[in-house]
């Protein structure tokens, strides 16, 4: 008594809206965290200060990634600050005496010229602001990259716990330059947790893990300033590279400080990606991991995914098709009753739903003490009170009081009149186990 | 092609070492392979070949195993190596003996049988789907195998219904022989009818003795009586939406079908016969009781596939087809359910030229859930709600009954699992009252 008949349109509108919302279910939350993400890295992108722009960290540059505030407060310390667009230039600017050398792009420079700048006179100090694997490679320094964070953060020089040696750290305090770390051999002075490190030598290398603490937009927080220019300053004069664009590769073969890096390079370190002068008639490179294993690897692998593929082939071949099977309808028992309770829930029908129990109640209550259905109720409270040792107020009130107001009340209401029933005329079925 | 030649090209790779040039060794190794898989699937028996067989059991009753077994000739010269796959549908519950990953050998002119065994889930026509050969050639390399060769031969298992009620006929025969002995040792009345006339023995009822016969023979004759016999029963399974619903784990249909088995096997037993119909919007099963020894297997044979619609039944068409068929006053037992809806705007309105030529008995299984929907203790705060719309739901229960026993119509309304005694129970009362 209780089947339910869906229309033939209804079906079919859910069977096709149902995969669409399951697909939305699936692509929208996906493609939120797609978007997040990528908004992340736009903004991280566009906020990140560029090494390869003009003005990066330039003397003269005014605007946030640039450096004048830094030179400026160099020159009031007195330090002579001399500013080169060449490399050349400023190797010949600081000439045989010590100075120190300031280049905030080293990236910029051309690997095979990288070396020219350990040929400062000794004694000099050589700062590079957050060089590359390959930089340091090729400066010949013992320093790895060791991990890094997303943004820049001040720190303590003595972060990692062990007292920095650097004395212009120690005077500058806190400073945020906690991007890029690195790691080297013993005898390097590690600060900062590794985000600043000097190697000592003929010419000292100075590096710093993040451009902030040279930067006009932040070199006024923290002790960013007394770093910078404790760094760069110092009695001895500052050359500052200001590179605009890459420095090309060398043109004159005598200029070049170490034939050493005509070499070809070890496999895998990349040196592919670097533009060819156009005077050198060299061939194009062959991929060098080709080289690094004898023919017959390359052989075995493809021999080995054409097996594998043979494998897949014998594997997508299925056994027969799969067997489909009509299902029968079911329908759940008391579907519609429970669904007629549900919509008397939700219109908040407490007034005819408490009618209705009130009126079972009664019927059953009659019956049992053999009242006429048209009795008063005053008579049939006074007779249903005097059996069950009640309040006669009490019971009349509970069979034809006003409508409950409340889920609660209504809740108390069935409640009594199961209670009142129960004690009275127990139903037919009671201790009927099935 | 199987994963051998897989293997075969994997282990070929370890020999590339020595050769002089490795790519060409891997073409070289490559095709070899290939030429093999393909001259292995050339050796292999075609399926198309293969001739295959069934046989086995036609009928399982529900929550029985039925064996059904499958012969593959290979007529061909060449041993078949062979992976089966014999598919059923999911009801069916096949297991089959040799599972289809196994290697399965034929000698040429041999015969393999693959018995498997099915315990179906559910009533009904259970199909074989599909067979599917794959024929290995000797070096199991490559393999043939077609959709539909050889052709799956047909095999339908047909599921009877489980007759749970059987447990209750001995009781119920019981009843029926005492309903016998009452009326032969009262002798005439009602549901009796005239049997024979023989020679008067001391202790006769002196009131049955016939004198007109005693007149023309030389002895006094009494006549002796019988209960009534051939009489008529017309059982009308109601497959419409109702019929879906499930009481406790199975839908009412099968309920309903349990009742209407107990009430036939009863009926045949007591010398009546028994027509069965089942219909919604049109004539699903008709078995007319004709051939008596073997109704009960007949019918039970027709309602096994019968499934419940999502339709309204159409009362008017089981009515027209009942007054077609049944000419002589029969007792018309309708399974269906007490719902306003269906019965007030489909049987009342042919209730009475129903109720006029047939004595009418409307079984219906109701719904242990909404009784106790409607008494339980409240607990929650939808519980009032629901008791309040089981107590409507009662009490339109309760008007349908009222109108349709103005018609003459004995109801029997009781929960599901004793709906079929409760029929069998007011089959016995009718029979022994005589009103049949």
């Amino acid at each position: 008594m209780t089947a339910t008949v869906v229309p033939e349109t209804a079906t079919t509108a859910a069977a096709t809206a149902a995969p669409r919302r399951r697909t939305y279910r699936l692509l929208v939350p996906l493609g939120l965290a797609v978007l997040l993400i990528v908004t992340t890295l736009v903004l991280r992108a566009v906020d990140r200060p560029d090494a390869d722009e003009p003005g990066f960290l330039s003397p003269v540059a005014t605007d946030d990634d640039g450096g004048s505030r830094l030179a400026e407060a160099l020159r009031t310390q007195g330090v002579p600050v001399r500013r080169e667009t060449d490399l050349a230039a400023a190797l010949r600017t600081a000439g045989a005496e010590p100075s120190t050398l300031f280049v905030p792009a080293p990236g910029l420079v051309h690997p095979d010229l990288l070396d020219g700048l350990t040929t400062l006179p000794p004694g000099s100090r050589l700062v590079l602001v957050e060089p590359s694997r390959r930089v340091l490679a090729e400066l010949d320094t013992a320093i790895e990259p060791a991990g890094g964070r997303w943004a820049a953060r001040a720190v303590p020089p003595d972060a990692d716990g062990t007292p920095c040696p650097l004395p212009e750290a120690v005077r500058a305090g806190t400073a945020a330059v906690d991007l890029q770390r690195y790691a080297g051999p013993a005898e390097v002075d590690h600060c900062y947790g590794g985000a600043l490190l000097r190697a000592p030598g003929r010419v000292e290398v100075v590096l710093a893990g993040a451009s902030d603490p040279f930067r006009n937009d932040r070199i006024g927080e923290w002790g960013n300033e007394a770093l910078a220019t404790g760094l760069l300053g110092g009695g001895r004069p500052l050359v500052w590279l200001d590179l605009p664009e890459p420095v090309p590769a060398p043109t004159r073969p005598s200029w070049s400080p170490d034939p050493a890096t005509e070499e070809p390079a070890p496999a895998g370190s990349g040196r592919s990606e670097r533009p060819d002068p156009p005077d050198r008639a060299d061939p194009p490179r062959e991929n060098p991991l080709w080289g690094a294993f004898p023919q017959w690897f390359w052989a075995l692998l493809v021999q080995l995914a054409l097996a594998g593929l043979l494998v897949v082939l014998w594997r997508a071949r299925r056994l027969g098709p799969p067997v489909s099977e009509p299902l029968p309808v079911t329908v759940r028992s008391a579907e519609t009753v429970r669904g007629r309770a549900r919509l008397y829930r939700r219109a908040g029908a407490r007034g005819t739903v408490a009618g209705t129990l009130r009126a079972g109640a009664l019927e059953r209550l009659t019956t049992r003490l053999n009242l006429p259905p048209d009795t008063p109720g005053d008579e049939v409270a006074a007779r249903v009170a005097e059996r069950a040792g009640a309040d006669p107020e009490r019971v009349a009130d509970l069979l034809y009081g006003p409508a409950p107001e409340k889920d609660r009340e209504l809740l108390e209401l069935a409640r009594e009149l199961d209670a009142l029933t129960r004690t009275l005329a127990p139903h037919p079925s009671e201790g009927d186990l099935r | 092609m199987t994963w051998r030649a897989g293997l075969l090209l994997g282990v070929g790779a370890l020999t590339l070492p020595a050769w002089p040039a490795p790519f060409l060794g891997v073409a070289v190794l490559t095709a070899a392979v290939l030429l093999l898989v393909l001259l292995d699937r050339a050796m292999a028996v075609p399926p198309d070949a293969l001739t295959v067989t069934r046989s086995g059991e036609r009928t399982v009753r529900l929550g029985a195993t039925a064996t059904v077994t499958l012969h593959l000739a290979n007529p061909t010269d060449r041993t078949l190596y062979a992976q089966i796959r014999d598919a059923w549908v999911p009801s069916a519950g096949a297991r089959p003996d040799v599972p289809p990953d196994r290697l399965l050998t034929v000698p040429p002119g041999g015969t393999a049988t693959l018995p498997v065994r099915l315990t179906p889930t559910r009533r009904g026509d259970r199909p074989a789907v599909a067979l599917t050969v794959r024929s290995l050639g000797p070096m199991r390399l490559g393999a043939r195998q077609r959709a539909g060769t050889p052709a799956t031969p047909r095999w339908t298992l047909r599921v009877l219904p489980r007759f749970d009620s059987r447990r209750h006929l001995p009781e119920k025969l019981a009843r029926l022989r005492v309903i016998d002995g009452v009326q032969v040792t009262r002798g005439r009345g009602h549901g009796t009818e005239f049997d024979t006339l023989r020679e008067y023995a001391v202790g006769d009822d002196v009131r049955s003795i016939d004198w007109r016969g005693s007149a023309r023979r030389a002895d006094v004759l009494v006549r002796t009586w019988r209960p009534e016999r051939d009489r008529r029963l017309v059982c009308v399974l109601d497959t419409g939406r109702t019929s879906a619903v499930r009481l406790g784990d199975e839908p009412r249909l099968d309920t309903a079908i349990d009742a209407a088995l107990l009430l036939t096997a009863l009926a045949a037993r007591a010398g009546d016969r028994v027509d069965l119909l089942a219909a919604d919007t049109e004539i699903r099963a008709r078995v007319t009781g004709s051939g008596r020894p073997a109704l009960l297997a007949r019918l039970v044979d027709a309602v096994a596939p019968l499934q419940p619609a999502l339709a309204e039944t159409d009362f008017e068409l089981i009515a027209a087809e009942v007054l077609r068929r049944e000419r002589q006053r029969s007792l018309v037992v309708l399974f269906t359910a007490l719902e306003a809806g269906a019965i007030g705007d489909g049987l009342l309105p042919v209730l009475p030229r129903l109720a006029t030529r047939h004595r009418v008995v409307l079984a219906a299984a109701g719904d242990p859930v909404l009784n106790r929907l409607a008494t339980a203790t409240p607990a929650g705060p939808d519980d009032p709600y629901a008791a309040a719309s089981a107590l409507r739901a009662l009490a339109e229960r309760d008007r349908v009954r009222a109108a349709l026993s103005r018609y003459g119509v004995t109801v029997v309304d009781v929960p599901g699992h004793r709906l079929a005694p409760a029929v069998a129970d007011t089959y016995l009362r009718l029979k022994s009252l005589g009103q049949l």
